[in-house]
């Protein structure tokens, strides 16, 4: 299995090769793990129901500590907000100019927030509320991100 | 509280103000802090507290200087001192006032010096060609950088900006016709340091930094210091100047930093709301008895959604409240009136107190002077925290 906190970066990468990396934590790594396989996965609190992201080690809710694991969740969303840059502020983004961000209200919990991109569709078109599905793409050598389509 | 109990701003200053100008922080804290002093004709041993929040709001700039609030009690010969709060976080020049105005009224000191300074940021070409190989981040951050959302004005402007165009039908020229405004108030303010008038194609032909944020959206990035001091009312009529009364004041805190900004429940609906109905709810006034109102201008949108979170128009309505032209000089509740930090230089807050006191002693604003002003507001920050400040004349 490949685990975003473990990829090998070639020696000769330059920061124009790759956006900021994940560095997972003991709360944080099942996530980029299930990233890896191609499975979106949230933390979820047994005890009351709350999606809980970004992971914490206790519920907002109920403050549950024993019975919080990851889930799969179903990838859709729609979409929040949005944002095209235009100007690059970090190496990477360079010749990627304009770019969109999104921001996708989970379908399972529209307080869960994801920040992600949207691939193909023309950044002057993403309108908010348009619906998403998650998908997984290797954005460089070894990195693979959870992504969003048109739904 | 009775009116005895209230807490005074007395002295304001600020520093030598502008692009690298070379100063370290020292320099700009003594020169803003002497000047605040001078303004009031205060001495140091007069002052028992000291509130410093210093900060960069980006990369830092080789050779800065690191200082704390003691340092600055220390070289302005204000100590021995009984209350002391140095932040670098939480949200800026706000959070130092309304630590030094809590101070005062729990008896914790009775005249506090507060300052806010910043330090000009790397440029962003600069921080970006600095990057020296892949990057890691940990931390929330994780779930946000490797999709591209790096800088604030993505995160605090582009996306709640975004979002209030297409949810309320707000305009870019509604944005611009701010900017316009308030950049007609820095030709009257001798402080500016932007003055030449804007046109709507000015606004327009300004280059997108991330859409629908221009850079004529954002503030200037400066070397600055900012000085306040404040003391009880008891007290506050032995200075030079005619004191300016907080009336009420509050705090808020909704959600948390950096990433949080991306996750607000709301992104327009947030902690300025919380902020106001605090504020609101520990005075008898109200917003129509406002004169003219200090709103923080990070970024445009921000000034919106004051403006709506303050109650001076219904949610979603800044945009045309803005184009009627009620928030000019003139209009029933002029905004920024020193021209705002788009223009004045970035202070985080610090200028809305220095023109909200300067506007209610009426006799130091020249052509900017807002007839009979008696009762000013002034908000700072945005998202997951902010606080605002009601002010009056007596």
């Amino acid at each position: 299995m490949t685990n975003a906190a473990s990829i090998d970066i070639p020696e000769s990468a330059t920061a124009a090769d790759y956006p900021p990396i994940p560095e997972p934590n003991a709360l944080t790594e099942f996530f980029w793990e299930g990233v890896a396989n191609h499975k979106l996965l949230i933390l979820r609190c047994g005890a009351c129901g709350k999606y809980i992201h970004y992971p914490r080690p206790i519920c907002p809710n109920c403050l549950s500590m024993d019975d919080l694991a990851p889930e799969e969740v179903s990838g859709r969303g729609t979409i929040y907000s949005h944002t095209t840059t235009v100007q690059p502020f970090h190496p990477y983004y360079v010749d990627k100019v304009p770019y969109n961000l999104i921001i996708v209200a989970l379908e399972e919990d529209e307080e869960v927030r994801i920040t992600s991109n949207l691939i193909d569709y023309p950044n002057d078109d993403i309108r908010i509320g348009m619906p998403v599905q998650v998908t997984f793409e290797e954005v460089a050598p070894g990195l693979t991100l959870p992504l969003f389509k048109l739904a | 509280m009775s009116k005895r109990d209230r807490v005074a701003a007395i002295g304001v200053g600020y520093s030598t103000t502008g692009r690298r100008t070379g100063l370290t922080r020292r320099q700009l804290v003594a020169q803003a802090a002497k000047k605040a002093m001078e303004d009031c004709g205060i001495s140091a041993d007069q002052i028992d507290g000291v509130v410093l929040h210093a900060g960069v709001a980006g990369a830092e700039p080789p050779g800065l200087d690191f200082i704390d609030a003691l340092d600055v009690a220390q070289m302005l010969g204000i100590m021995p001192i009984s209350f002391y709060n140095s932040d670098q976080g939480g949200p800026a020049y706000i959070h130092a006032a309304i630590s030094a105005i809590a101070a005062i009224q729990s008896g914790q000191a009775h005249t506090v010096l507060t300052v806010r300074v910043i330090n000009q940021r790397l440029s962003s070409a600069q921080e970006r060609d600095s990057v020296q190989g892949p990057m890691r981040i940990g931390g929330d951050s994780q779930f946000t950088m490797p999709f591209g959302s790096v800088t604030p004005i993505q995160t605090i402007s582009a996306l709640p900006a975004q979002r209030h165009m297409e949810r309320y039908g707000t305009t870019e020229e509604q944005f611009g016709a701010h900017v316009i405004s308030q950049r007609a108030n820095a030709a009257l303010n001798d402080d500016a340091l932007m003055r030449d008038p804007l046109t709507m194609d000015d606004y327009l032909n300004s280059r997108f930094v991330s859409k629908p944020v221009r850079l004529l959206d954002c503030d200037y990035p400066v070397d600055s210091a900012s000085a306040i001091i404040f003391t009880t009312e008891e007290r506050a009529g032995d200075f030079a100047k005619k004191p300016v009364f907080v009336e009420s004041a509050a705090l808020s805190a909704t959600d948390i930093l950096p990433a949080g900004f991306e996750k607000v429940v709301d992104l327009n609906h947030n902690s300025p709301y919380h902020a106001s109905e605090l504020m609101w709810s520990r005075t008898d006034l109200k917003p129509a008895d406002v004169d003219c109102a200090q709103l923080y201008d990070g970024f445009t949108i921000i000034v919106f959604q004051w403006l709506e979170a303050l109650g001076f128009c219904g949610e979603g309505e800044a945009g045309s409240f803005v184009e009627s032209g009620a928030t000019r000089l003139g209009g029933s509740l002029p905004v920024n009136t020193d021209g705002g930090a788009c223009n004045v230089g970035r202070r985080h807050g610090a200028n809305f107190c220095i023109e909200s006191v300067r506007q209610l002693r009426g006799n130091e604003s020249g052509e900017r002077q807002v007839k009979d002003a008696e009762v000013a507001v002034w908000a700072n920050a945005t998202g997951p925290f902010s606080g605002a400040v009601l002010m009056t004349k007596d």
